[in-house]
Formats: structure tokens, sequence, C-alpha cells
């Protein structure tokens, strides 16, 4: 019949016609470059930032046999830009291919441009882009992130994007760090009642690092020696309304995480003075979140109620002072002991946050908000100022599920 | 053997519900119930299905009077032939701009988050195209086609919902009560038009295998549908906070942001095409219905032959609005806050005249008969 | 009014050529008459009506009845006749008989006797290879049904192989073919109803149901649509397929063609239809739906959980066969970000030295691969295996080495490949891999959104088709009662119910309990 063979000729040129289009969004995915990091510093230039790209050479590391290749597994560009989004146009400039954000894993900002009141109208770009996705790192270098990636130099994980994935999902299990997503950033700015904590990061080694606790690091302060890369991810940055204003070591950051049950720490491995050797010893142990805290508030009167029980399992690790801990009573003294320990901690964290900071670095305040009926009395309560003179309890509830290999005295 | 031509079942017709309704706040919805009463948003759908169910339970019960007639014959039938004639022209007016309206917001949506770069005539006309082509096929075929995709719809948000979880916190609801009881219940009475779909599927009667499955349907899936919009706004609450006010389609964000584990980052695509596919299914029966009013109004029997001449003309209604902000921030509120109570109105008013003309009396009278 | 217009526009265009028919009146005149008590008349008319002896393989043999005393003969088409027993039982017998006796029954001891008058009656049964006997003086001719046609004996399944179950298949003797499906139905009710269709070469069908099972209105459309075909020659089963479809241009097959007798049996036993047809080794089932067509009939042979693991597999095969490769192009073209970055960086490291673009480079590849496919088949089978290996080292490593291909394409099209192999009915097979190309184009033009707005209009499409009248998705929707066995099966025990959608005189194939 003819019209069913004009209606195959119409398919078979609209078919064609498909295959020729320049089709709008069609991009062949070698034809672009992917940036992993992205750096943001401030520029001499009024009103302008630097932006610094690290992209990654998808040749290098990704072909099994045939020779691999002798490029470099990565390129970094730095230069005066408007905002990161229109920078990938300039980018174009210096780099063959079109610039894509489709991969980014880790914006890294200068603690001195992270300082300024403007960061806050910079970083809220990447809400437009399309690219970007909100479950990107942000994080804080001590030095210029021009200078950071620059520095960068992975001995071992050459292809940058697994580098940072790796760093940031490591530090994040183990508490170090916290978990910095552009989305959790910008739920915290918009709450307006906690402090978002940025990871916190350097590539420079400082000049004389005195040794610490085990986790009392900024970045860049942990003192390692060998043939390494001098990154180091620890610590983290304090931001209050889009604006960094502090830092916390790594324990204390380790103890936010804890505490904040929106975050997923793993286990993690911490030093804890041991009460068997006048607390000149530290003990290892392996510290499991399973449960979720449990908060209580009083919010009424002048000086507001908190009451926080984290439920920890516990697993001992070492015995440095090689005590018997088959026996009730040394049990009965390490756990108590660890009680004292971890609310200690959990006070001097809080003691920081109420003095120093001026605000809790985890969404404490949300759980305040079921003892209000509406918004507006909520408001009335105003839980920034509210939470400085708060009584802040922190009680831990602890099971010691595991006393380590060997049970008995050696 | 009989064909079983053209007549609904109840699974059919209620997926094909699921997938109107209860697709609605993959949109723009929770935003909009967020910035009416913040944390109480989750109770809107609810407390508006209580408000809408009278207006709805009348309409159900004098639409059983008549069997296998659809909504606009026993609105004429009711209101007389000429005031009949314009209430059904008012309402295929309405229901026209909301297709047009809710066409262009998907389309936007494609548009900003998938093909940055792909012209709207393109992504519009392609989505109408497809939906004018179901239409043509009949309601017992995009019934099918909704059956056949419903459950993968459903499961895709549960799954959607489930992964967004481990990030969100519940005690985002709170303070229970938003901004205030009374702010819930005048958000509530605004919001009436969520469920005024209900009120349009009363024109697919005459489809039904038997008016029964209707009114059990029409049940069923309205339970279904009010939970379903409610859980899904509360976990939006309860993942975006108060930046749920700022995020204009907090569902592409969301997927955007969940991911399966760090080896399978980026999972977005896997839910966009069965958000589509509801997509295209909700469409098709609205527009379905659409041509349904006009081929009654207007005495026409081919309903095929105008499926395309219409749908064409609602992508041009939908084309002319030139950004998405004057779709969703103008227009749109305008008629959202009309459609709704007027709806519920039209509902208790055929209901009473029913009543007053004495037609459930004839009802109980030919049963006794 | 449109299409109405436009049909007559093109029928002006397109007239069927005029030719002038060669007038066969006197043949059809003289078919219809009776044959003649006189012995020679017949005898002159049955020699034309047959060409002899220009026709070179039928037999007249003339001679004396004894024992009657009456001029004889007998004719028949000898390729398809037996001959010993036309030798035996019949012209010995006649010829030596000495006992008078008027009666010709009582003299051949050949068992199927019959007699007829009509001439045309009598050529069509000679033309069935029939031998028929003429005697001097009688009205009526004596019909013996000597016909022994030489083929195939029983063998195993080409085509569709199960390792669990009955291995015989259909053959071109359909003698053959209804003893295979009687052997497995023992019931007086299983009806095979005869019809010729075609003008010319006179093929016959045969129609098999269960009377008490099958839909009468069912049966009535069948019978009908069988009538209304007209055409001189339907040569084979395949191609009857084609003349009874409702949609015969549509991608998706909506009639079940099998060579396995044991298939045709279960489905007649749930209502359905089977057509049998002189000379195919196969059977049509009608009506077929969706899940007939995906389904094997290993799923039921093997015990349940391994019978569903089956059926999931060939789902998941089926979703692979048509999508993997268009949503490889979607999604490298289109929507870059979904890629696992590892993964993304392998797939442009690798491509950055291809000079396609990928949609040519999949289109490429799955020409390859059907070419492999197609020319597997088509050469003799010595060198059969050989094409396999060449194809594969050839189009695989030489392609990838030479860098005209990415290796993950290989991957992407050796997949989608082998995935559409395991949905065993050809029909299918052919719909899934066309399918394919169409959702390739799709996905080529607007990524995801295109294949999902083509996806969308097919399953439109799907859902409306109808096979008899039958949805193409029932009785998962429009729901019926049926016994569930759809993407997955119960255990037999459990399956209650034939197929509603069929509305069969008996729904219940086992009580509760």
């Amino acid at each position: 019949m003819p019209t069913t063979r004009k209606w195959y000729k119409a398919f078979w040129l609209l078919a064609i016609v498909c295959l020729l289009t320049g089709c709008w969004d069609r991009e062949e995915l070698e034809d672009k470059a992917y940036v992993i990091g992205l750096g943001l510093d401030r520029s001499q230039h009024e009103g302008k930032i630097i932006v610094t790209m690290l992209l990654a050479n998808p040749e290098v590391g990704s072909m099994q046999g045939g020779g691999g290749s002798t490029e470099k597994p990565r390129e970094i560009i730095s230069f005066n830009a408007n905002d990161f989004i229109a920078a990938k146009g300039t980018a174009n400039a210096i780099i063959s291919r079109k610039i894509s954000y489709d991969l980014l894993k880790i914006i890294v900002v200068s603690e001195d441009f992270a300082k300024e009141k403007d960061f806050i109208a910079t970083i809220s770009d990447v809400l437009k882009d399309k690219e970007i996705r909100l479950n990107s790192y942000l994080a804080v270098s001590k030095e210029k992130a021009k200078a950071y990636f620059k520095k960068n130099h992975p001995k071992m994980e050459t292809r940058p994007h697994k580098y940072f994935q790796y760093m940031v999902q490591h530090g994040v299990d183990n508490g170090l760090i916290p978990d910095s997503t552009l989305f959790r950033f910008f739920t915290a700015y918009e709450r307006g009642t906690d402090l978002f904590l940025a990871m916190n990061t350097s590539a420079e080694v400082g000049k004389n690092p005195n040794v610490k606790g085990e986790d009392e690091y900024l970045a860049g302060q942990v003192a390692a020696t060998g043939e390494l890369d001098d990154t180091q991810f620890i610590g983290a940055a304090v931001f209050k309304k889009g604006v960094m204003i502090g830092k916390l070591t790594g324990q204390e950051t380790r103890t936010v995480n804890i505490l904040d049950d929106t975050t997923n720490i793993k286990d993690v491995l911490i030093d804890i003075p041991d009460p068997f050797s006048d607390e000149k010893k530290q003990f290892a142990a392996r510290i499991m979140k399973t449960e979720d805290n449990k908060v209580k508030m009083n919010l009424k009167g002048l000086k507001p109620k908190i009451f926080i029980t984290v439920p920890v399992k516990i697993e001992i690790m070492s015995n440095p002072s090689m005590v018997d801990y088959t026996k009730k009573k040394n049990q009965q003294i390490l756990k108590k002991h660890i009680a004292k320990h971890i609310k200690k901690v959990n006070d001097d964290l809080f003691k920081k946050s109420q003095t120093q900071l001026k605000g809790v670095p985890f969404p404490l305040a949300i759980y305040a908000r079921k003892y209000f009926g509406t918004i507006p009395e909520y408001k009335k309560f105003d839980w920034n100022k509210s939470f400085l003179n708060a009584d802040i309890k922190v009680n831990s509830d602890i099971e010691i599920v595991d006393f380590g290999k060997t049970t008995k005295k050696h | 053997m009989s064909q079983q031509s053209g007549k609904l079942g109840i699974r059919e017709y209620v997926s094909i519900v699921i997938l109107m309704v209860g697709t609605k706040p993959t949109g723009d919805l929770p935003t909009a119930l967020y910035s009416m009463v913040q944390s109480a948003g989750w109770m809107i759908p609810l407390i508006s299905a209580g408000i809408f169910f009278i207006p709805l339970f009348l309409l159900v019960k004098t639409m059983m009077l008549y069997q296998n007639q659809n909504l606009f014959s026993i609105i004429q039938k009711l209101f007389g032939k000429y005031i009949g004639s314009i209430v059904c022209f008012i309402i295929f007016i309405i229901s026209s701009s909301i297709i047009s309206i809710d066409t262009r917001t998907y389309t936007n949506i494609i548009r900003t988050f998938y093909f940055t770069t792909t012209p709207n005539l393109i992504i519009y006309s392609i989505l109408m195209l497809v939906c004018a082509y179901g239409a043509k096929k009949g309601i017992q075929h995009i019934g099918s086609a909704a059956y056949l995709v419903v459950y993968y719809a459903v499961l895709s948000l549960i799954i959607a919902l489930i992964l967004s979880f481990q990030d969100s916190n519940i005690q985002g609801i709170f303070p229970f009560w938003g901004p205030g009881k009374l702010e819930i219940l005048k958000g509530s009475s605004k919001s009436l038009y969520i469920f005024l779909d209900f009120f349009l599927f009363a024109m697919l009667i005459p489809n039904f295998q038997s008016t029964k499955d209707f009114l059990k349907g029409t049940w069923v899936a309205y339970i279904c549908v009010c939970i379903q919009i409610s859980a899904v706004v509360l976990v939006f609450i309860s993942l975006f906070d108060t930046s749920l006010g700022g995020i204009a389609y907090p569902f592409h964000s969301e997927i955007r942001y969940i991911s399966l584990g760090s080896y399978l980052p980026n999972v977005e695509i896997f839910f966009f095409v069965i958000w589509i596919m509801g997509a295209f299914i909700r469409f098709t029966a609205f527009l379905y219905i659409n041509v349904q009013m006009f081929c009654h109004i207007f005495k026409i029997k081919d309903y095929e032959y105008l499926i395309p001449a219409i749908a064409t003309l609602y992508l041009l209604i939908g084309s002319i609005p030139e950004t998405p902000f004057d779709v969703g921030l103008v227009i749109k509120p305008i008629i959202t806050n009309v459609v709704g109570p007027s709806f519920a109105l039209i509902s208790i008013i055929l209901w009473l005249t029913a009543w007053l003309k004495g037609e459930f009396k004839h009802a109980n009278n030919k049963e006794m008969v | 009014m449109k299409k109405r217009l436009f049909k007559t526009f093109f029928n002006e265009l397109n007239k069927t050529p005029p030719y002038n028919e060669k007038s066969n009146e006197l043949e059809i005149q003289l078919k219809e008459q009776d044959i003649s008590t006189h012995y020679e008349q017949s005898l002159t008319t049955f020699k034309s009506i047959f060409s002899y002896p220009q026709n070179t393989d039928i037999k007249v043999r003339e001679f004396t009845i004894r024992s009657l005393n009456r001029r004889a003969f007998i004719i028949f088409i000898s390729t398809m006749v037996d001959h010993k027993s036309i030798q035996d039982s019949i012209v010995e017998k006649l010829i030596e008989n000495q006992v008078p006796s008027g009666n010709i029954a009582d003299i051949i001891s050949y068992p199927m006797e019959r007699t007829a008058a009509n001439i045309g009656e009598i050529t069509d049964y000679i033309c069935g290879g029939v031998t028929a006997l003429f005697i001097d003086g009688d009205s009526q001719c004596y019909i013996f049904e000597t016909t022994k046609v030489r083929g195939r004996g029983i063998e195993k399944t080409d085509n569709e192989i199960i390792v669990k179950g009955a291995k015989e298949s259909f053959n071109e003797r359909v003698a053959d073919n209804i003893g295979l499906l009687r052997k497995k139905i023992k019931n007086e009710n299983l009806i095979v109803e005869s019809k010729v269709i075609s003008k010319r070469s006179r093929n016959d069908v045969f129609l098999v149901y269960e009377k008490d099972l099958v839909n009468d209105k069912l049966l009535q459309k069948i019978k009908e649509r069988l009538d209304s075909i007209d055409s001189d020659k339907i040569l084979d089963l395949s191609i009857l397929e084609q003349h009874l479809e409702e949609r015969p241009r549509s991608l998706f097959p909506t009639i079940l063609y099998t060579e396995r007798p044991d298939r045709a049996a279960s489905y007649i036993e749930e209502g359905h239809i089977i057509l049998l047809m002189s000379n195919s080794p196969s059977c049509l089932i009608m009506p077929a739906t969706f899940w007939s067509l995906i389904h094997s009939p290993e799923d039921h042979y093997l015990r349940t959980p391994y019978g569903n693991f089956i059926r999931i597999l060939r789902f998941a095969a089926l979703f692979v066969a048509v999508f993997t490769s268009s949503l490889y192009i979607a999604i490298t073209n289109y929507h870059v970000g979904m890629i696992p970055p590892d993964l993304l960086m392998a797939i442009a490291g690798t491509r950055e030295r291809v000079p396609l673009p990928s949609i040519i480079e999949i289109l490429m590849m799955e020409m390859a691969f059907e070419l492999i496919r197609e020319a597997g088949l088509r050469v003799p089978s010595p060198i059969g295996p050989t094409i396999g290996i060449v194809g594969a080292l050839i189009l695989g490593q030489a392609a990838v080495q030479a860098n005209i291909i990415s290796p993950i394409v290989i991957i992407v099209i050796a997949l989608s490949g082998l995935s559409s192999f395991i949905i065993s009915d050809i029909s299918m097979n052919f719909a899934i891999r066309l399918a394919r190309f169409l959702f390739i184009f799709a996905a080529g033009f607007l990524g995801i959104y295109g294949a999902t707005a083509f996806f969308m209009a097919s399953l439109f499409y799907l859902v409306s088709l109808k096979s008899f009248g039958i949805p193409y998705f029932a009785p998962m929707t429009p729901h019926s009662i049926s016994s569930k066995d759809l993407i997955v099966r119960h255990v037999p025990f459990k399956e209650r119910f034939r197929p509603g959608y069929l509305k069969p005189k008996d729904l219940v194939r086992q009580r509760k309990g």
C-alpha cells in the first residue's frame, strides 16, 4: 500500500535526521575535560576570585595493558574570574576540551577567602549549576587553594578522583573530618541555628609540629616523615551563617561526629587514658555507635537544660597496664572511667562552642523544636541566644562488647 | 468474543489515579506546601483530603443515582441545559488551563535538570505527541499502561525516599503545628486543588466495567493517594528542612543528591525514567478526560480525530509564558486557589439540586419497585 | 472521512493491472457433473482431467473384474499412494476373485472404502492420493484411501531446545502431527476439523481444539478469518500466519508459532485453538498473548524455583537486549554524570582515539553482530563454527586494536546480542532485535527522555494490540481470572484456573483441595 510506504519513508527520514542533527544536549564524553577539584581564592582584583581547576586525564590509569600513556594524570589551571560558572568558558582558552563539573568531587576554599563575607555569595552558585551535585564536598585549606592543589601530589592514587574519594571516605569513617557535603552546608545555612563544619585540609606541613595526643591535630600539624605526600585531612573549619569563624581539632571533630546523628560514622579508633596507670598510659579502643542519641530538653525558664545520652559500644583493643579484665571490678572501673572521659571531652566541646564559637556545631536545635507547638513560639525562644547560656549535660550509655583477644593477664 | 472494549477495570483506574494524583509531590507541590505552613506541610494533604471528602462523597453519591452517565450529562440534567452547559464549559476551561500549566511545569523540570540546551518546544512537543498518541488509544489502554507502570513508579518512589532517609532528620517536622492550627486549616482549604482530579474522574464513569468499580476504586485510590502525598512531603521536609522553601523541585534535587554507595554515586536517571513514565501516563489520562469534556460540550462523536488538535492547542497555550517563573509563581497560584473550592462547591450544589429535585427518593422508589 | 479520501485517491493511482484471464468455465462445469455410467466416457473424462499420459505419475490401469465380468479401471497418482496395498488388496482381489458376487466390498479386502459420484469431488480425492475404482455400469465410483506420502520421521526439535521434557517435534506429515497431539490428549472431545483454504493448490488446514473447553465465539472468529482468506495458494503455516494476523505489519507477533507438540497440547488444554497444516512442521496457537510468547515450555518442566529463576533471567535478558545499547548511547552522550567516575574515565580514555561518534559505533557493531548471526545461520554446517570464531576475532579484538571501536562497546553489544538469544520465540526475537534499533535512534535523538518517550509510546501500542480480541497483556491487564502464570509461576497444583480471558467453557482446571 502506498500509504504505508510513505510512512516507512517518513520513518527512515526521521531516523536519519535524528542521526544527523546537532542534537542539542548531545556530547561525546571524551570531548569533555572533567574537573575533579575546584579551588576558590580571593583575588587581588576587586570583586574577582581566583578559580583553580584540577582536571583529570582519563587516559592515565584506565588502560589495561595496551601500553598505557606517558601523559600526566592531571592538569591544574588557576586564573582570575568573576565566578566559577562562567570560568568554564574562560578555561577553554587553556584547556582543549569542554570543561565539565560532572565529576566534581571537592571544592577547596582557602581559609582567608572562607572568612570573607561574600564567600556565601560565591559558593551559592553551585545551586545554579546543572552539573554540580550537592553531594560534592566542601573543604577549607590553610594555604591558598591554588597552592594546595599544586602541592598535592598523592604518591599512590595518582588519579585525582580516586584520591579524593578514598581520602574523604575514610576520613569521614574515622570521624576525623566532618561529612561536609554541599548539601549539608546549605541546609545548615538555611536553618541558621547550627554551625557547619567543613573538612580542614592542608598540603603544607607546619615548621615544627609538636607531638600531641593521637587526634588533637589540625591539618598540617601531623608530624609524619617518610616518602609521602604532605596533604593532610584532619579537623574542621567552623562556619557560622556561611562565614568561617574558627577551627576544630581532629578530636573535637570526632566528638561532634559522635554527637551528630545525621552523619554516618562507622567505628572509630581512639585512645583513652588508662585508669590503671594513673592516666599516664593510654589504651586503644574502638567506638561503635549503632543507635541514635537520646536528647531531652527542658527549655522553660531562663537557663534551658539539655540532656544528651550517647549510646556507644566499646571494644577494648589494647591493655597497656596488663590488667586482668576478666575481673568484674576492673570492668566496672574501666566502664566508669570511659564514661568520665567521654563526658569530659563533650563538656570541653560544649564549653568551647558556647564561649568561643557561640553556636552548636551540629543540628542540636532541631531536637528543641518538638518542645514548641508552633513556629512563632519557637522563634520567640530564639535558639541561638538561648543556647549560649544553656546547661548541657552529656551522659554516655556504655556497653563494652569486647575486651580484646586475650583476656588473661600476661 | 467480547472484547471488553474501552472498559476500565478497578485496577487500571486506581493505577491511573495513583499516577495522576500521587505523583503530584514530585513536582513543585512540596515547596508550595512548605512555604504555606512550613514544618506542618505534610499535614495539609491529609486535612485537605478530609475536607474534600465531603464534596467528593456527595458527588459520588449523586453520580451513583444515574448509572453510566458522565459528570457533564448529570450537570446538564440537574442544572438545566443552559446553566449546565455554562458550568461544563467553565470546568473545561479550568481543567484545560491546568493541563497546559502542568505540562509546561514538567517541561521546565526536564529542561532545567536534564536537558539544559534543548529547546523547550522540542521537549514539550514530544511530551504532547506521546500523550496524544496514548489518548488516542482510549482510556482502557491508558489504564493498562498505567497498571504496568504503577508498581515500578511506586517502588522507585519508595526507594528514592528510603535512600534519602539516611540523610534526613525526622525532627524536621517539628514544631508540630507549624505556624499555628488556624494557618494549617487555611492552607488546607487552599490546597483542595490537590484532589481536584477526583472530581474530573467522574467524567469517566461510562467507561467503567461497572459503576461499582468507580465507587470502590475512588475510595481506595483516595486513601492511597493522600497517604502517599503526605508521606512524600514528610520525607522532603525532614530531608531539606528549612531549605525546602527555596528548592523549586525537591524531588529532582533529591534524586540528584542520593547515591547507592560510592561505586554508583549518581542514580538520578533511573528515577527520572520512571518519573517521566508516570508523567506521560498522567497527562495522557488528563488529555483524554479533557477531550471527553470537549466532545460532550460540543456534541462530537469521534473524539479520536480531535485529540491531536486539542493537544496542539494545549502545547501552544503552555508555550505562552516566557519563563518558568511566570508559570510557577504568577499563574499557577491564581488557578489553584480558585479551582479547589469552586469544584467542591459545584459538587455540593449538584447534590443539593438532586436532593431538592427529589432524585434520591425516586431512586429509592425505583429500588422498592 | 479524510482517510477515505486518501484511499480513493491512492486507489486511483494504483489500480491492479488488467489482464485477460483464460476462461476455465468448461472445466468448472465438468467438475460439477456426476460421473456417467459408461465406462469409456468416464475413462476419457478422467484422462483429460489429469492430462494422461502427459502427466507421468498418473497411473490408469484397466482390467476386467472376473467375477462380475465387467470392465473396470483404477486411477491414482503413483507418487502419493502405497503401491503394495493397491496391488495386494485391490487389483489382485478384483482380478483373481472367482466367486460371483455383486458387492465390491465383499471382494476387496482394503479397509477404507467410500463411494462418490461427483467428478469434482473424485478429482479432489485423487489429488490427495486416493485410488478411485470405476466399474462399468456403476453410477458411483469407489474410493480407497491409499494415501502414503513420503517425509521425515519424527525428530528432535531444532529451534525450541529444552533440556528437561519431551523432545519430539512436529514434522511435515500432518497425520503424524495430529497423532502426536492425540497421543497427549486422549479425549473424545478433542476435535480435528479440516478446512480447505486456498483455491488452486487446495491446501488444507486442521483446526484442533477441545470441544468442551473452547469458547465458541472465539472458534467462530477464527473460522471466519480462515474463510475470508482469498488466495490461490498458501503453502506453509508461516504464510497462513501472516494471512491470519490482525496487524501483519506490526513489529510484534500475535500468533504463537511452535514446533513442539507438548506445547501445543498444553495450550489446547487451556482452551486455545491450534492450527495444523500439511507440509508444515509446526503449529499455530491462537490467540497468543505477550506472556505466551515470552514463556518457554521448560519453565513448567523445571521445578518451581528453577523455572522461576529461568523466567526472571529471561525477563532481565529481555530488558538487556532491548535497552543496553540505547542506554549506553543515552548515558554516554547525554547523562555523563550517571557513570561512576572510574568507569567514565575508562570509557573516555579508550574513546579518545576512536574516530566515530558513539552512536555510529554502536550501530556498526549491532549490524556486525546481526551479520555474524545471519551468516552463521546460512553457511553450510561444516564451515559454520569458523564463522563464529572469525567473526568474534575480527570484530572484537581487531576492531579494538585498530581503534575503530572502544572495548566497552564490544561488551555492550555482546551483552545485548547474547540476551536476545534467550527469547526462544522466533517472531518475538525479531521484534526485540528490531525494537533495539529503534530505541538506539530514540536515545541518540534525545537521550533518556527520547528513549522513555518512545518506550511509553510503544507501551501504549502494545497494550492496544489484540490477538483475536484478546488484549496483549491479558490477564495481567485488563485483569481476568487465571492461574497467574505471568512473570513468576506458582507450583503446579496451585495453578487452578484456565486463562479467563479466553472465556473457556470450563474455567476451573483443578478443584481446591
